[in-house]
């Protein structure tokens, strides 16, 4: 194992012991000022949700690190990529442990937001792993864009909730929020969010796509962490979306929307991590179709059911990896037959399937329990639908597994590292001990459900051997289930159909016409502003001078403009600027560029002359200085260029309607500055200006050019950035004029 | 006096603006020369006191100092201003080593004919493809 994947995993274990010890001490509260001014807190505190989603992201997370130490370095090699980039992956892994470990603590809602936007940061570098493959790049872009915009709606909401009830701490709004506008408006916009990240129908396309990212990735983000972030949040704003009844049948609506959308497409996938999504995307819509019955029912099944889920879905994520590994291959028809090749690898899926499916003697049987109870207490409709949605997962599940450890293949089995098969084994073991013995999760999922419920919510899990209604809807389910399964080869074709209307017309060609129509659009607005140089000063120049004139027109003038007296004493001044303006002009006329030059300098000088008449004997002689430097420059530049060049530039004319243009925006340009610094000249004399206060604070600083004090000493970090700028222009020039740019 | 001023640094940021908007590049960069001067111009010219220089001991009831803060900023400016024209300058330099020109009208030609060939050579795939979200095959990473 590398270093740094030790560290990962170290990390990960240190995470889980901290969590699990600071739980067994009676909890964990950190609540510091972050932004006073806005009210913001620093307040994380470890509750019965936080607690759930914080050992299942930190315990599968050792397990999939441990993973990721052996799969990593052999994926690596397989790309013809070092093995030192290793490093990268378990850092994103580590990050984004850390983001998730925050976001389920979090109690104020901007830090929540604030991690749950790290988490996409880190899913983006993950997914994006294999940065040379484009399709991953897309598919990591694909994730960011899908979350992170959807991200700004949570953000809205809770800017909504603050206006309205002027705190941002969850609790503090559970305890004084009502029914109205604006818990349904900031709910709605929460739950869009949660059920994006979660990959819910309409948006579930970008799960399938993340699958370009290494497994051990997958195994990690598409089963424990990223995408039951969506859920948590759903379950941790609960208290406020069931004051609105409406939002909670939005949920219920989705939910099944997704059960039957990912539930019929992992049904149709024959790419094992594909099938995998799918699926992923139907058992989280169990999941949000609990939280939208509600109660105590729903919020204790929707407990249970992450926990059971997180657990085997990232042992089957791991057993494709391995499977793939081992084999070369990863179509559900190219393989077979790897029971009798890999054994522990098959026991320890084969619990991970048991338990999705809800088969007795495990973890997963519970889950399913609760999930009938809910939608039984629901109503008929929603209990039959509860029992078409176990059926297919009973149905895609058992394909999976059967396709790749029953039957036969050609292919050809390779050794794989016992690192990619244990941990696969230990998941299973835990999910089968959690269906002999279900105490330690159903507490763990109590006092989760008790926080999303806002009460208790008692998590009774017990086999009954009656005809009790969950028994009896169980045992339709696996009937049901195993039908389809024997019947699927017939429902290819109509799987297929619908798979193709869905990628023809679905949700991802509103996402990639979307991006292909942004891009056109800022294609074309690149063109027409940026043609060239000077049209892009015009862009800049006529747009702003016309907000300007505008603002002046606008302003009331009365006393804002005042002339100012000119004394007999102002003559040499005005006589000066009057030689800098004519100057000015006629930098506009001469073709030749030595005038030019000469031109720009007879301006310079005469400032220099403004300044000393000013009363600025420094900035005079580094004007008179500057300027000379200048002339020598330009002359430099000019004897650089062959002088023919210079010539042919000289005799260059433009067209009429081009200097018309130029000189209407010139004029306009003058006109306006004009007015905007005469307005700024005849602003009132404030009461303390600062000068004075630097004039009586020379004198301390030792100093007798109180200009020289205020640049060395009072603004002396101004002037140690401005020496920087003036030595790294200094450093491009050399490497300009003499470095390797030399053509 | 306040219109005086501001009238002069009309004339020369106007001036400036002219020599912006020419394709040669050599004139571009000397107004951007004349935009600065009329920024520190501006500068020097907003100071709240006019009057002899602000260097200790001022004999207190004779004539006031000059505004030492605008001069502190303006010195900034016109150093700050140098530097980048220099750097505008080197940059000329190079460009007509390499392009043989220092005409924008030339180099945005070029670059279109540039660009025109690039597109011969290897024509934009159509959207769904350039975006590398094709229907059939996506790509699964191991």
């Amino acid at each position: 194992m590398s270093a740094s994947a030790i560290a990962a995993v170290a990390v990960a274990a240190v995470a889980f012991v901290a969590t699990w010890a600071a739980w067994a001490a009676g909890g964990f509260a950190v609540d510091v000022p972050w932004a006073p001014a806005w009210d913001l807190r620093l307040s994380l505190e470890l509750d019965g949700l936080g607690l759930l989603y914080a050992l299942l992201a930190a315990g599968v997370g050792v397990l999939v690190f441990a993973y990721a130490s052996a799969y990593v370095p052999r994926h690596l090699a397989h790309e013809g990529r070092p093995r030192r980039e290793e490093a990268r992956l378990h850092g994103a892994m580590a990050l984004f442990l850390v983001s998730m470990l925050g976001l389920v603590l979090a109690r104020d809602l901007v830090l929540l937001f604030v991690f749950w936007d790290l988490t996409a940061i880190a899913s983006w570098l993950l997914i994006g792993f294999d940065r040379a493959n484009r399709s991953a790049r897309l598919s990591a872009l694909m994730a960011l864009l899908v979350t992170t915009i959807t991200a700004v709606l949570l953000l809205v909401a809770i800017l909504v909730l603050r206006a309205e009830y002027g705190t941002t701490q969850i609790d503090e709004l559970i305890a004084v929020a009502r029914p109205g506008w604006a818990v349904a408006l900031a709910g709605a916009l929460i739950a869009a969010a949660a059920l994006a990240k979660s990959a819910q129908a309409p948006l579930h396309f970008w799960l399938p796509r993340a699958m370009a990212a290494p497994t051990p990735v997958s195994a990690y983000l598409h089963s424990a962490a990223m995408v039951a972030a969506g859920v948590f949040l759903v379950s941790r704003a609960h208290p406020l979306l069931a004051l609105e009844p409406a939002l909670l049948d939005g949920l219920l609506a989705i939910g099944l929307l997704s059960i039957a959308v990912g539930g019929l497409l992992a049904l149709w996938a024959t790419d094992l991590k594909r099938l995998l999504a799918y699926s992923t995307v139907s058992q989280y819509g169990y999941v949000v179709v609990m939280l939208g019955v509600g109660g105590a029912a729903g919020a204790a099944g929707a407990c249970l059911y992450v926990l059971a889920h997180a657990l085997a879905k990232s042992a089957l994520f791991m057993t494709a990896g391995a499977v793939t590994e081992a084999t070369g291959r990863r179509e559900l028809p190219r393989l077979g037959g790897l029971a009798r090749r890999m054994p522990l690898l098959a026991a320890g899926s084969g619990a991970a399937v048991a338990t999705l499916a809800a088969l007795p003697l495990t973890l997963g049987f519970f889950k399913d329990e609760l999930f009938f109870h809910a939608a039984a207490e629901r109503g008929t409709w929603l209990a039959v639908a509860a029992v078409a949605s176990a059926a297919l997962t009973l149905a895609y599940l058992g394909r999976f597994w059967g396709g790749v450890f029953l039957g036969r293949s050609d292919a050809e089995v390779r050794p794989v590292p016992r690192r990619l098969v244990w941990p696969v084994v230990a998941l299973g073991t835990l999910v089968v001990a959690g269906g002999i013995a279900p105490g330690p999760f159903a507490a763990l999922a109590e006092d989760g459900a008790a926080v999303t419920a806002g009460g208790p919510a008692p998590v009774d899990v017990a086999y009954h051997l009656d005809g009790r209604t969950e028994n009896v809807m169980a045992l339709a389910a696996w009937l049901a289930g195993a039908l389809l399964l024997v019947a699927r080869p017939r429902l290819q074709g109509a799987l297929s159909a619908l798979a193709r209307a869905g990628e023809a017309v679905g949700p991802e060609r509103v996402y990639t016409a979307s991006l292909a129509g942004l891009n056109a659009l800022s294609n074309r607005i690149h063109d027409v502003e940026v043609r060239d140089l000077r049209a892009r000063i015009a862009a800049v120049l006529v747009p702003a001078s016309a907000l300007i004139a505008l603002g002046v027109v606008l302003t009331p003038t009365g006393g804002t403009y005042a002339v100012g007296p000119v004394e007999l004493e102002d003559l040499p001044l005005v006589l000066v600027l009057a030689v800098g303006a004519l100057a000015a002009l006629a930098t506009t006329r001469p073709r030749r560029h030595l005038r030019l030059a000469l031109a720009l300098s007879a301006v310079g000088f005469s400032l220099a002359v403004v300044y000393a008449l000013l009363g600025g004997a420094d900035i005079a002689l580094v004007a008179v200085l500057v300027e000379t430097l200048f002339a020598l420059l330009f002359v430099g530049v000019f004897s650089l260029i062959p002088a023919r060049e210079l010539r042919r530039e000289a005799r260059r004319r433009s067209t009429g309607r081009t200097r018309a243009r130029n000189l209407v925006i010139a004029a306009t340009s003058g006109v306006v500055t004009t007015l905007v610094a005469w307005g700024a000249f005849s602003r009132p004399i404030p009461d303390d200006p600062a000068a004075e206060r630097y004039l009586a604070l020379a004198d301390d600083a030792h100093g007798k050019d109180v200009v020289t004090v205020i640049l060395a000493d009072f603004r002396g970090l101004d002037t140690l950035v401005e020496i920087t700028v003036v030595l790294v222009a200094a450093i491009a020039v050399a490497t300009l004029l003499h470095g390797r740019f030399r053509a | 006096m306040n219109l005086v001023f501001a009238a002069a640094i009309g004339v020369i940021f106007g001036a400036g603006v002219h020599l912006l908007l020419q394709a040669d590049l050599l004139r571009v960069v000397t107004g951007l020369a004349l935009v600065a001067n009329a920024a520190s111009l501006t500068l020097m010219s907003s100071g709240l006191t006019r009057g002899r220089e602000p260097i200790l001991p001022l004999t207190g009831d004779a004539e006031p100092a000059s505004d030492p803060v605008v001069q502190a900023l303006t010195l900034t400016a016109i150093v700050i201003g140098f530097a980048t024209t220099a750097l505008l300058l080197a940059l000329i330099v190079v460009l007509y080593r390499r392009r043989h020109s220092v005409d924008l009208d030339d180099l945005s030609r070029e670059e279109a004919e540039a660009a025109a060939r690039d597109e011969a050579e290897e024509p934009a795939l159509d959207a769904w493809r350039e975006l590398g979200l094709e229907v059939d095959e996506p790509e699964v990473a191991r």
